[in-house]
């Protein structure tokens, strides 16, 4: 999608999977978003991505998860009818121009005689397809081996779909790295089978909210929410831990099957139990798969145990006494590779032209995934039309932070994308995601004029509301009575609105509704602006460091530097940087093990260098 | 190749390098007559500038780390011998400064050093800037600030406990403790941000009292901190000693009795003591600064008033005033005075004790009395053991488990991180900043202790909530 959009209307983009039918396929737990990852679904919808537009055609139930802790640290999620899900991405890929969907595995990667640029792919059937750019996005699929219990191991990449293997044999040839994660899913279950009325039921907020993920909806083509569905709240206490404590070396990743590393913060019920004994009871959400659909995913209950224990233990969990079980709960080990061998545009060091985007990183999650395939999708466009590439900052969005953590940190366990990540959580929000991801958008050309008219109104919008809160004068009879109630002082003499809005507890909006502001001011520019005046201090402590670590970005680092001669670093320095190879200051100052000190002797020796 | 350079590509004077690198030179031991000296020099070009002064015996190039016996002469002329010497060169990054470093070992006095830095200033070196060479060592991260500071410290020693807070410093007592705030720090932050990062998790909502109570603990250990800065200044520069009284009541003899040498002139004219005289003593747990000021005697010469006015200013200042005086009755008067101008306990002195009866008996006073002599040492302990009860107990002892803050830069960056938190608990408490806005204080906090001692990483804070927190997604 991101590639078409960089090339325009001579773009000629093939997407080639081993099944057409499993586009979009969700394969973990069937929601989007959360803490971060919602920030990065709006951020890929900014960048003209299929994430937030496919969201808002198949959610199912609206969340705004860190509700009472204040706009600025808001995170929505949804569930999404997996059915509805694929379907809305398919759709949008086929409506898009440009795009081909083409059935097949890929076999290898092809090669021009005489040189190191890729030159595009052949699939299984022996299928050529030539191109100037590649990205793979493998998934779990390479060389994946699913496990339930100790006795069932499977080649595959999904339960039910074929593992792919001669690519990952031709990669490893070329010299690159290979390393292997695992990761697993939960069983699922007939929800006609649940007793509800011992669970607690977690209803949709849409209605609080109308939310729209895609910033691209309004104006002439419109969106209107799904029927929405509950989830229902239950949890694992001391008949289940006793059932798999008892079962733990049936489990393959107990067993010893499994040898390679798992998300900490996505752990297996095993891993749960084991860690924390003396939790008493563990969280589990009852998901609904879809609208026409009873089935029920079981997140919090992600196990390797084999089938039969695994219903032993759902059973032994409150209100599913009497459950079936529909499919069980896997784990999957799958190769990827250690993404610092990556540019920070995700172009593979060793070979021109091929990207790596998603799991084949070392990453987890959707959103992460969605947000590197933009990346990658843009770079390689714009590679394949010898343009310069496009890095993504830290300081201006969640996707920088996430390419810039792969490329000069690495990964040791699969890794997930957290607020705590971000030097720059105050500013880097998702109601602000247009604002900071368009001024790339719009120099690489990625919008149509409808979509270029909504960033520019938007922008309109928040000078509209800044200078109308500047202007408006508030009075003691307007609004003292919600000053009070908010827990703030009345007023003594007139103050402006913008002024008032700082106030701990006052809301812009309703300052407006009392002053007599009639016009239909735009919900989010609105918290947008409000969190901008209440916050400008701490505001300015973070533009402060991302303009420094925009300078230092821009002070480029040779790629041929002789780190092991530069005796005035640290050894560890030395060594590191000279493993990583980071193209500019920034993102040596990024690297593990290097000190403030050594950056200072780093410029100096650069600097002595080049005279 | 010297001054400040920018960067080329980054106009911005903070990425600018602090690190000059050209070579700078200097005689490293004190002036003044001395059998032997050392001329050291630090930099890149160091070796190449050497190579223009110095004629190693055995030619270049000379081992490492390993002195060489040598001559030194002036620039590029081998015939105008300067002086033999011994030369041991360091080279980079395995030296003090991690830069390459000479050392010359030359002939000591008024000539001889001068005439070699002199040399190797023509030879293309600059003179060194005071602590220039630890300045190099901290920019090189050969050193962290902290224990730089230690170095100037133990030079300066005057005292065995100034030398014991120094050597505490420099085996990183103090950086240590540091570290262990700033885990401390971080650990809020990291609760902090699982407050954000996993909003419906297992362990449920974060409690606010979690985050206060870890707060509070760490305020604590700040104030702690800070609560060293006297006792430090107590160790550098001593508890301060006032001997007072009317002229000529022996508190000249007294001094230097108990300093155990005349450092004071003693004269039996009254007023001979024109200003305050002090000797610093060594003493436990802290050492004692021995001030001698001219008499409380009213309206005398202008200079005696200065005297006077002397006395008053050290009274001020005192930890504890000794009143000297011959007779019962003058040292009753002389403890009423001094009292009404310092609020320092006194403690009495009767001197010349030794012109007494020996079967006179003090009467019993409110401060406590000791009878002296300084020409027999008659009573000197059992006045220093008075001085010292007094003394701790409106100072306190050392505080063996909490190393000491010994500079107003230590101080003031605790203090700033003591603030931060401070306004983070406040608005935590009253529920008035979400989590990330608050926890800007926590990390300017963190900051703080950072200037101390290093930078911290986004990953610590992440590191510490895996390693706390049941998570499940």
């Amino acid at each position: 999608m991101a590639a078409s959009r960089v090339l325009g209307a001579d773009a000629r983009v093939a997407l080639v999977t081993s099944s057409l039918d499993t586009i979009g396929q969700m394969s973990c737990n069937p929601a989007i978003g959360g803490v971060a990852k919602g920030t990065v679904v709006r951020e890929i919808d900014a960048l003209g991505g299929v994430m937030g537009r496919a969201t808002d055609m198949a959610s199912i139930q609206f969340r705004m998860l860190n509700r009472g802790k204040g706009p600025a640290v808001w995170a929505p999620r949804a569930q999404c009818d997996r059915a509805l899900y694929r379907k809305a991405v398919r759709e949008l890929l086929e409506s898009q121009p440009g795009i081909t969907l083409v059935e097949g595995t890929v076999r290898r990667l092809l090669f021009a005689s005489g040189d190191p640029r890729v030159a595009g792919i052949e699939t299984m059937s022996g299928v050529q397809l030539r191109g100037r750019s590649v990205v793979i996005t493998t998934g779990t699929f390479l060389r994946g081996r699913i496990h339930i219990g100790m006795d069932t191991q499977v080649s595959g990449g999904r339960a039910g779909e074929e593992a792919t293997t001669h690519l990952a044999e031709q990669i490893a040839e070329v010299g690159i790295t290979t390393a292997r994660f695992k990761t697993g899913t939960p069983p699922r279950i007939e929800g006609n089978t649940v007793d509800r009325s011992k669970l607690e039921r977690q209803d949709s907020e849409i209605g609080d909210f109308e939310y729209a993920w895609s910033a691209f909806w309004r104006g002439s083509r419109t969106f209107t929410p799904l029927e929405q569905a509950p989830c229902w709240i239950t949890f694992a206490g001391a008949a289940t831990k006793e059932i798999v404590a008892t079962h733990l070396k049936e489990s393959a990743m107990y067993g010893g099957a499994i040898g390679s590393r798992g998300p900490r913060y996505c752990p297996s019920i095993e891993d749960k139990i084991l860690r924390f004994p003396d939790a008493e009871r563990h969280q589990i959400f009852l998901e609904p798969e879809g609208l026409g659909t009873s089935e029920m995913y079981v997140n919090g209950l992600s196990t390797s145990l084999p089938a039969d224990i695994q219903l032993q233990m759902l059973r032994s969990v409150p209100g599913l006494e009497r459950v079936e079980m529909t499919r069980p709960g896997y784990a999957i080990e799958y190769d990827y590779y250690p993404p610092t061998q990556l540019f920070p545009w995700l172009e593979v060091r060793a070979i021109a032209g091929l990207f790596f985007a998603g799991q084949i990183n070392g990453t987890t999650g959707y959103e992460e995934a969605g947000a590197q395939g933009v990346v990658a999708g843009l770079n390689a466009a714009l590679r394949a039309r010898d343009l310069d590439t496009v890095t993504f900052g830290r300081e201006t969005s969640y996707i920088g932070v996430l390419c810039d953590d792969l490329v000069t940190r690495g990964v040791d366990e699969p890794y997930r994308l957290f607020t705590s990540r971000s030097e720059f959580r105050l500013t880097v929000r998702q109601d602000n995601a247009l604002r900071r991801m368009s001024d790339i958008g719009l120099s690489l050309g990625l919008y149509d004029d409808h979509e270029r008219e909504i960033i520019a109104r938007r922008a309109d919008d928040e000078v509209r509301i800044l200078r109308l809160a500047r202007e408006t004068q508030a009075r003691s009879e307007h609004v003292d009575a919600q000053l009070v109630a908010a827990g703030t002082a009345p007023l003594l003499h007139p103050v402006r609105v913008a002024e008032l809005a700082k106030r701990q507890g006052a809301s812009l909006s309703a300052l407006f509704a009392a002053t007599g502001v009639t016009e239909e001011l735009p919900r989010e520019a609105l918290i947008t602006v409000e969190l901008e005046l209440k916050y400008a201090g701490y505001f300015a402590k973070e533009r402060y460091a991302a303009d420094r670590l925009r300078r230092m970005s821009e002070y480029p680092l040779p790629d041929d530097a002789p780190y092991a001669e530069m005796r005035t670093l640290s050894v560890e320095s030395r060594q590191k940087l000279a493993a990583r190879r980071p193209l500019s200051l920034a993102q040596a100052a990024s690297v593990p093990g290097v000190s403030p000190a050594d950056l200072q002797n780093l410029i100096l020796e650069i600097e002595r260098s080049r005279s | 190749m010297s001054g400040r350079r920018p960067p080329r590509s980054a106009d911005d004077a903070s990425l600018a390098p602090r690190v000059r690198e050209d070579t700078i030179a200097a005689v490293a031991t004190a002036p003044g007559r001395a059998a032997i000296a050392v001329v050291r020099a630090s930099g890149a070009d160091a070796l190449r500038i050497c190579g223009r002064i110095v004629e190693p015996r055995g030619g270049w190039p000379v081992p490492a780390r390993e002195a060489t016996r040598c001559r030194v002469h002036d620039v590029d002329d081998p015939a105008s011998t300067i002086d033999e010497g011994l030369i041991t060169v360091f080279p980079a990054p395995r030296s003090y400064t991690g830069e390459t470093i000479i050392e010359l070992g030359v002939h000591g006095g008024a000539y001889v050093p001068t005439a070699v830095l002199a040399a190797f200033v023509r030879a293309g070196a600059r003179v060194a800037e005071p602590g220039e060479f630890t300045e190099r060592a901290v920019l090189h991260g050969k050193l962290d600030l902290l224990r730089a500071e230690a170095i100037a410290d133990l030079i300066d020693a005057r005292s065995r406990s100034a030398h014991r807070i120094a050597m505490q410093q420099l085996s990183g007592a103090l950086s240590d403790h540091l570290e262990t705030l700033r885990t401390a720090v971080i650990q809020i932050e990291a609760l902090l941000a699982y407050d954000v990062d996993f909003p419906s998790e297992d362990d449920g909502a974060l409690p606010r009292r979690n985050v206060l109570v870890a707060c509070d603990g760490t305020i604590a250990a700040l104030d702690a901190l800070l609560a060293t800065v006297p006792a430090a200044i107590l160790g550098r520069e001593g508890a301060t000693v006032v001997l007072a009284g009317p002229p000529n009541a022996g508190k000249s003899s007294l001094l230097n009795a108990l300093a155990g040498e005349a450092r004071v002139i003693v004269s039996d004219t009254p007023g001979t003591t024109r200003d305050a005289v002090d000797v610093l003593l060594e003493h436990d747990p802290w050492p004692l600064r021995l001030v001698d000021t001219a008499g409380l005697r009213e309206g005398a010469d202008p200079v005696e008033r200065l005297g006077i006015e002397v006395s008053a200013r050290w009274l001020a200042r005192a930890h504890v005033v000794v009143a000297c005086a011959e007779t019962v009755e003058s040292l009753t008067a002389a403890m009423a005075a001094i009292s009404a101008l310092s609020a320092a306990p006194v403690i009495g002195a009767l001197t010349k004790f030794d012109l007494v009866a020996k079967s006179y008996e003090i009467p019993r006073m409110a401060n406590p009395v000791v009878a002296v002599s300084a020409t027999t040492g008659a009573g000197l302990t059992a006045l220093l053991d008075e001085i010292t009860k007094v003394v701790l107990v409106t100072t306190g002892g050392p505080d063996a488990d909490t190393p000491m803050v010994t500079r107003a830069r230590h101080r003031a960056a605790l203090e700033r991180a003591r603030g931060e938190l401070l306004t983070f608990r406040e608005a935590w408490n009253d529920g008035a900043l979400p989590a990330p806005v608050a926890a800007v204080h926590v990390h300017e906090a963190v900051r703080a202790l950072d200037e101390l001692i290093g930078a911290v990483e986004v990953d610590d804070v992440l590191a510490r909530v895996f390693s706390t927190f049941c998570v499940g997604k």
